[in-house]
């Protein structure tokens, strides 16, 4: 149901309310009602009058009017996103005669409210979203395929074909986003190069500062942050084909990743590795000096630079295969399958968004990996380009429905193998065995 | 209400001033062509987006409030109609819905209705091998007629127009002004060059549907700078209802079982489309492994959830009702507006300063317990101390209600039943567990009811707490050892196959409301007894 309906039925309701104001209150008097009677009467209704026009004409996007000389076009974007396509991509549009009525609203109800406001016709033109809602936005139909035409070169490979779903391309990608290993320079000079040297240094640091440092901790219940072990071992979550991931082949029970899951229950049991570590007391320990190095992303950034903690930020230690591949997340802009102007969007898109002014600018306002070459290439910050270095081989993460079964079960395997629950076989057969249930349910 | 009728009667009296006319009858009808005339519009507004259900309510609304204010018989209905337009909108209207839901595919991949998903197919459109791609540049005859300058990738022009065949142009034929930049003659006899603030307003309005060329090689626009002989990829045929993929000439047949358009190899077009199936939703939750797997523990955990929930805070609760009913106790004003402090913290707030405060690592309670004793309990990780956690935080949560309830339902017993025990020689412990108790669950028992009722669906407390963890080792689907029914089956319906499924979860809310419902009957007749004995105190 769309907001507009919404409205509608407040609106309607308080109508009924008043209309009930405006029986007589008491009927058996002859007597004029008392004068606030009156006011409520005559002020209430032509306020919801007036007011319901020009709720009407502002929540009316869908017919641009052709005579005026602005078109506009509806963006939906995060709040760190939607000033500066406000701002910027105004300042380049307007040079067309096209405005961008920017709706700003939460990442993750972008994705939400598109499945509700699209087929309403109350949706935006453009969106802002992440490549891995595909998945989701393909199945629902509420995403039309777009077209980079000679732009697609300028950007990141990796990141056009993590928009790619069916073979078809859906987003223009702005920003990777990936999680990198940090090591405190103050503890170790040289980061670990392999995970069996992270063991070793948590036995040695331990030893030194009788238990109060140690080398490396995970959080107990994230397995996003845990994938890099796992790749770094040859384990993998779905066989990869060259049509995409595959629902069918569920690898959390594969030699590699049993392997990185006894590595796990190593720590554990050696007491090198504490369970009920949540994100805010991973980073706790890590600015407070307790912990050596921690895989985290470009969101903790400013809160460990503000600690004071010397840091370098590296690619992930290596398994028996070879050094860990974080997920890589890819952010872009999309257009709605339900948007009447989408050759207009997409003209939007690669005329003004697709420059490197205005993704300069988006890179700004919030700094990570831009999957615009130009702009990535340039970046002065070495910490931004150390996570796009660690990033380099990241696999991006699985954009198929299926994925939404994985989360828990993996989530609890994992759980378990740090709480030494249970073995690490034990747990990651049960895992994958649930997640195969759950597909099939 | 018997002076509401007198005063229809009354109105019949010939000398009514005009103010009172006016009130009665000009404002009335004003006040109800305003609710008609928005009803109106709501209601189309619902009938073209095809919201069938919704639409019926609204217009059964709109009846009801213009039969009770233009009926003199109904009249004392008019002040109920507020409170019947909100029942119907937001309590009857969303259980039907919920039934109806129940009996659909409602999912991820299947919002849409097949119309819209039908044209959602068509849009696709594809480029035919040998397909050619130009660059293009936009021109207006005087009148009115698009025309668009080709140039093909060898470098050859053409001038193409809707329905004529393409003609073979060059740079230096007559009429034809100098070329710009990206090889576009600036001018055209008979024509005027679009600029891009031209083009953009009636690219998708007036271009796009455009045609130019000669059937079936037709060339379309494909983005602001190139146009292609695109075709159609999806066509639908209504006669038959399928769909004919013109690429590679598979042909889609719509399966209104699975509201799905699927081919002969069983490959199925994005997006699907919602259908209604039948019990087919209930039928999977009864076969579903999730039910082989922990489902009875979850459910005995379930009940001794809320009943423990019930017990500890109605306990504690009356505990405190009955401290602060003595007058003597010192600051109880101010201690007892304290105490009712958690009832006014959003509860989910309130949660979150709990975990943070039991949090393993930099928790204040478990920090201090190690301190104190060397030992914590693993709040979130243990699978006894977590429900005792959940338990200890929903009793904090919810003994600030239980108080208030008790302190009004004490203040209601009469104190000549007290006087007269004292006479016969009661000590207190007998007159509270003789007098006060039973008296007291004469009027509280429906609440403890209610509340037992509430605290078996949840799911706020349980999610927000430890969302059902710590996991139970080797289940079939995902399970914790603090998941209660509501919670265990939300992951089914949202966490499993291919994303989120409405209509499941809708079956899965009916029947769990079938459990709640016939539990709570079980308890009406148990508090029956409670009244028998409370007649004869």
């Amino acid at each position: 149901m769309s907001k507009k309906i919404y409205l509608s039925l407040s609106l309607l309701v308080i109508a009924v309310m008043l209309l009930a104001a405006c029986a007589p209150a008491a009927p058996a008097t002859t007597e004029a009602p008392p004068p606030e009677e009156t006011e409520v009467m005559t002020e209430e209704p032509t306020e919801v009058m007036t007011e319901e026009p020009t709720e009407v004409a502002t929540e009316a996007p869908t017919e641009p009017p052709t005579e005026e000389p602005m078109i506009e076009l509806v963006v939906w974007a995060d709040e760190q996103r939607s000033p500066i396509i406000d701002q910027m991509g105004n300042e380049f549009a307007g040079e067309f005669g096209v405005h961008l009525t920017v709706q700003q609203m939460g990442f993750g109800d972008i994705r939400d409210q598109l499945a509700v406001a699209g087929p309403a016709g109350e949706g935006p033109d453009i969106l802002i979203g992440a490549h891995d809602w595909l998945g989701q936005l393909v199945a629902n139909g509420l995403v039309a395929p777009i077209d980079l035409g000679d732009k697609t070169d300028q950007f990141l490979e990796a990141a056009v074909n993590a928009f790619i779903y069916e073979g078809q391309l859906y987003g223009m990608p702005y920003a990777t986003e990936n999680i990198a290993f940090f090591c405190n320079t103050d503890i170790v000079q040289e980061p670990p190069a392999t995970w069996d040297e992270v063991m070793a240094l948590a036995e040695t640091l331990e030893a030194e500062s009788g238990g109060e440092v140690t080398a490396w901790t995970i959080q107990e219940r994230d397995p996003y942050h845990s994938f890099p072990i796992f790749t770094s071992y040859g384990g993998y979550v779905f066989g990869l084909t060259e049509s995409g991931y595959d629902p069918s082949d569920v690898g959390l029970d594969s030699e590699g990743s049993l392997a990185a899951a006894t590595f796990l229950q190593e720590m554990a049991a050696a007491g090198h590795l504490e369970p009920g570590v949540d994100h805010d007391i991973m980073n706790a320990l890590f600015t407070g000096g307790q912990v050596a190095c921690i895989g985290t992303g470009p969101w903790d950034l400013d809160s460990i630079r503000e600690s004071g903690v010397n840091y370098g930020i590296f690619p992930f230690p290596a398994g028996s295969v070879g050094p860990g591949r974080p997920f890589l997340g890819v952010q872009g802009f999309m257009i709605s399958a339900f948007s009447e102007d989408q050759l207009l969007a997409q003209t939007v898109l690669n005329e003004i968004f697709a420059t490197e002014e205005f993704m300069q600018a988006m890179y700004d306002a919030d700094p990570r990996p831009s999957a615009f070459l130009p702009v990535r290439e340039a970046t002065a910050d070495p910490d931004i380009a150390a996570f796009a270095e660690a990033g380099h081989d990241g696999l991006s993460m699985p954009a198929i429905p299926e994925m939404s079964s994985v989360w828990e079960a993996w989530t609890n395997a994992l759980s378990l193998v740090i709480t030494q629950q249970q073995s690490a076989e034990e747990a990651f057969a049960t895992a994958a065995e649930q997640i195969r249930t759950l597909i099939e349910e | 209400m018997t002076e509401a009728i007198t005063g229809t009667r009354g109105r019949a009296t010939p000398l009514v001033p005009l103010s009172n006319f006016l009130t009665r009858y000009v404002l009335r009808l004003l006040g109800l062509a305003l609710v008609d005339a928005f009803a109106v519009w709501l209601v189309s507004l619902l009938i073209r987006d095809a919201v069938w259900p919704l639409a019926a309510a609204v217009i059964a609304v709109t009846l009801l409030v213009n039969a009770v204010n233009l009926s003199d018989r109904l009249y004392p209905l008019r002040w109920m109609s507020p409170a019947f337009a909100i029942i119907i909108l937001t309590v009857l209207y969303p259980i039907v819905f919920t039934v109806y839901t129940a009996f659909t595919n409602y999912s991820d991949g299947h919002l849409l209705t097949k119309v819209q998903s039908i044209r959602r197919i068509g849009q696709d459109r594809f480029l035919p091998e040998g397909g050619v791609t130009y660059r293009w540049a936009g021109f207006r005859s005087s009148d009115g007629e698009i025309a668009l300058w080709l140039v093909g990738e060898g470098g050859q022009a053409y001038l193409a127009r809707p329905g004529q065949p393409l003609e073979e142009v060059t740079a230096d034929a007559a009429g034809v002004g100098p070329l710009d930049a990206d090889g576009f003659p600036e001018s055209l006899e008979g024509y005027t060059r679009l600029g891009l603030r031209d083009l953009l307003p009636i690219l998708d309005s007036q271009l796009a549907p455009l045609e130019f060329g000669e059937p079936p090689q037709t060339i379309k626009i494909k983005s602001i700078r190139e146009a292609a002989q695109l075709q159609q990829r999806y066509v639908y045929d209504e006669t038959q209802d399928v769909i004919l993929d013109q690429m590679t000439g598979a042909l889609y047949t719509a399966d209104d079982r699975q509201g799905f358009f699927v081919s002969e190899t069983g490959a199925t077009l994005n997006p699907g489309y919602q259908v209604t199936i039948g019990w087919s939703n209930f039928q999977r939750l009864l076969t579903s492994p999730a039910l082989r797997g922990p489902f009875i523990q979850v459910f005995v955990w379930t009940i001794v959830f809320a009943l423990f929930s019930v017990l500890t805070t109605f306990a504690l609760g009356l505990f405190m009702a009955l401290v602060f009913n003595d007058p003597h106790f010192p600051a109880r004003k101010l201690v007892r507006t304290l105490l009712i402090l958690p009832y006014a913290i959003p509860g989910v707030i309130g949660i979150l300063i709990w975990r943070g405060m039991l949090n393993q690592h930099l928790g204040v309670i478990t920090t201090n317990m190690v301190n104190l004793f060397g030992w914590a309990p693993g709040w979130f990780t243990d699978p006894f101390w977590s429900k005792v956690g959940v338990l200890l935080v929903n009793l904090w949560l919810g003994y600030p209600y239980m108080m208030l309830v008790c302190t009004g339902a004490l203040q209601a017993i009469s104190s000549d039943v007290y006087e007269a025990a004292e006479v016969d020689g009661a000590s207190t412990w007998q007159r509270f567990w003789n007098i006060t108790l039973p008296l007291l669950l004469v009027s509280v028992g429906p609440l403890l009811i209610a509340s037992f009722t509430f605290n078996f669906n949840n799911f706020t407390v349980i999610y927000a707490y430890n969302e059902g963890l710590p996991p139970i080792p080797g289940t079939p689907t995902p399970a914790g050892y603090t998941d209660i029914l509501i919670s265990y089956t939300f992951r089914l319906a949202f966490e499993s196959g291919r994303g989120a499924q409405y209509a499941y979860a809708a079956a899965i809310t009916i029947v769990i409301f079938l459990i709640v419902a016939s539990i709570t009957l079980f308890q009406y007749r148990f508090l029956g007894r409670w009244e028998e004995v409370s007649e004869s105190v």
